[in-house]
């Protein structure tokens, strides 16, 4: 069963007004069970939105969103994925544990059943020594790791991101990224993964979903294979193959090479 | 907190020293108070006047000006919680929805230019089952309310669309995107709302005293007192000293309030890994 399918998926913002927007066009896109996807494109080609979309955050004008085998509605009743954004929007008034244990309280979890959960989602990533802290305390990628524990404490089958590497730096980034495809492995969770930046979607997807802007719609889905999704893996030939061919996507046109 | 109060000591004398004691007339005008014993008494000597008799053979100033503020304090007490309760509910109102906060936050702030010495008589004659001092609390009330509708429907607004679609996407409803996000994020506007709404309190319950007569209280007190002005001007420094204490004290328990609730932003020393 596909983690998320998309389905002939239209979204016009403000319809019959002067400021119509149609942000996607005749979207298609299915997620495997388990399988990294990124979404790239420039900006204002609707990949934020397609995430939204998958997330029920908005409606699609015509199209259906599936996720997980249930509508996206429902999904998001049931907690079925997680989701974490550029902000990590932690409560600064609550503690790091607080904050991860916030989807927890939702769901109606008991006391000690949140904190084990907590716990648990803190020390996949890391940070059990900061369980006390308030975020104001931790640094930018700091902060980004509690969010993603914090998405992932109900365990959901699915992970939404939306640039959530965006406001770092570089070195914090490559350490981040090679964190989360360390937990979802050991997960198993599905993740949708919108960024900027080409590097960063070709070495954490199995898949690049290549976009582009007014309308909305995706103009390319490049397969990624690389032999170790770690530092050697960032200096093999495919890893260069890669990132070439999707800019040449991006672009549009095919990108000369230096003889 | 202490430079402060040797600051205002420092102008007061100071003005004493320099001023004139006719005051400063410009062009027929006086810009600048008589600066004589009879309309600006040393401070010293109003501190003298605490000590002694009201009355001959009273009690001492201090012990009335004292059990004043106290009567206020309890009648400005009850109006800020009624206005404070008010303040919340409308706030909530009006985050809630859009076209309460368009239709109703004009007349709330238009509430506020209403006259209150008008307003006095006019909720005295409404009581049909509540004590006097019930009116001046209502009166307090009136002027509460405002900052803290005003401070925490802002406050309310103010989560960044981040965390308002995280709840979203946890599908919480309304109610515990209030409880959970909306009302936690909106202390930092709420506390200074309702120092505000504090001294609005007194000056209200003040004002309600004054303007229904009200006994036992430090309007009435200061009434009486202006009355002797020109025979005993220190007595009446002491009670206006009293009706700016008691503003004080209430700020101060707001603040006390604070305290434990905004535990989380005195840290501040920032750890990197």
């Amino acid at each position: 069963m596909s983690a998320v399918v998309v389905d002939k998926v239209t979204k016009v913002f403000h319809p019959g007004r002067t400021d119509e927007v149609v942000a996607l066009s005749d979207v298609d896109l299915t997620v495997g069970d388990g399988e990294f996807v990124s979404l790239i494109g420039p900006s204002g080609c609707g990949k934020s939105t397609l995430l939204r979309l998958i997330a029920d955050l908005i409606p699609p004008t015509t199209g259906t969103v599936t996720v997980v085998g249930k509508s996206a509605g429902t999904a998001r009743k049931e907690q079925a994925y997680g989701i974490a954004f550029q902000q990590s929007g932690l409560f600064e008034w609550r503690t790091v544990l607080k904050n991860v244990e916030l989807p927890l309280e939702l769901r109606g979890l008991s006391r000690a059943e949140r904190r084990t959960k907590a716990d648990q989602m803190l020390a996949l990533v890391g940070l059990s020594d900061f369980a006390g802290h308030y975020p104001a305390q931790l640094s930018g990628g700091m902060q980004q790791r509690v969010a993603i524990a914090r998405a992932l404490a109900v365990q959901p089958p699915l992970l939404l991101m939306d640039e959530p590497f965006g406001a770092l730096d570089e070195m914090t980034r490559e350490r981040l990224q090679a964190e989360l495809l360390a937990i979802c492995a050991q997960t198993g969770t599905s993740t949708v993964f919108v960024t900027h930046s080409i590097s960063e979607a070709v070495f954490l997807s199995d898949r690049v979903v290549v976009m582009s802007p007014r309308p909305g719609r995706i103009t390319a889905s490049i397969a990624v294979d690389l032999p170790s999704r770690d530092d050697a893996g960032r200096q093999s030939p495919t890893y260069f193959d890669r990132i070439t061919e999707v800019r040449q996507a991006l672009r549009g046109t095919p990108v000369k090479s230096t003889p | 907190m202490l430079l402060g109060v040797a600051f205002w000591v420092v102008l007061w004398e100071g003005y004493k020293a320099v001023g004139s004691p006719d005051g400063t007339v410009l062009l027929g005008v006086r810009v600048l108070p008589r600066a004589d014993d009879l309309s600006m008494p040393h401070l010293w000597t109003v501190l003298q006047r605490l000590g002694r008799p009201e009355l001959t053979g009273g009690r001492p100033v201090w012990i009335v000006v004292l059990s004043a503020c106290l009567f206020t304090l309890g009648s400005t007490a009850v109006g800020f919680v009624i206005g404070a309760l008010v303040g919340l509910v409308l706030a909530a109102l009006m985050q809630r929805f859009g076209l309460v906060e368009r239709g109703l936050l004009p007349y709330v702030i238009l509430s506020q230019t209403v006259p209150l010495v008008a307003l006095a008589p006019l909720v005295a004659g409404w009581n049909v089952l509540w004590p006097e001092w019930m009116t001046v609390s209502l009166i307090a009330a009136y002027l509460a309310f405002f900052p803290v509708a005003v401070g925490l429907l802002r406050g309310l607004q103010s989560p960044a669309s981040a965390g308002v679609e995280l709840m979203h996407s946890y599908a919480a409803g309304w109610w515990r995107t209030l409880v959970k996000l909306r009302f936690p994020a909106s202390l930092p506007y709420l506390f200074p709302a309702l120092r505000l709404a504090g001294a609005a309190a007194v000056v209200g319950a003040v004002v309600g005293e004054i303007s229904t007569g009200t006994r036992g209280g430090i309007g009435r007190l200061i009434i009486e007192y202006s009355r002797e002005a020109t025979s005993d001007p220190a007595k009446v420094y002491t009670a206006m000293l009293g009706a700016a204490l008691l503003g004080l004290v209430v700020a101060g328990l707001v603040s006390l309030l604070e305290l434990p609730l905004m535990r989380h932003r005195r840290h501040v020393a920032v750890v990197t890994l």
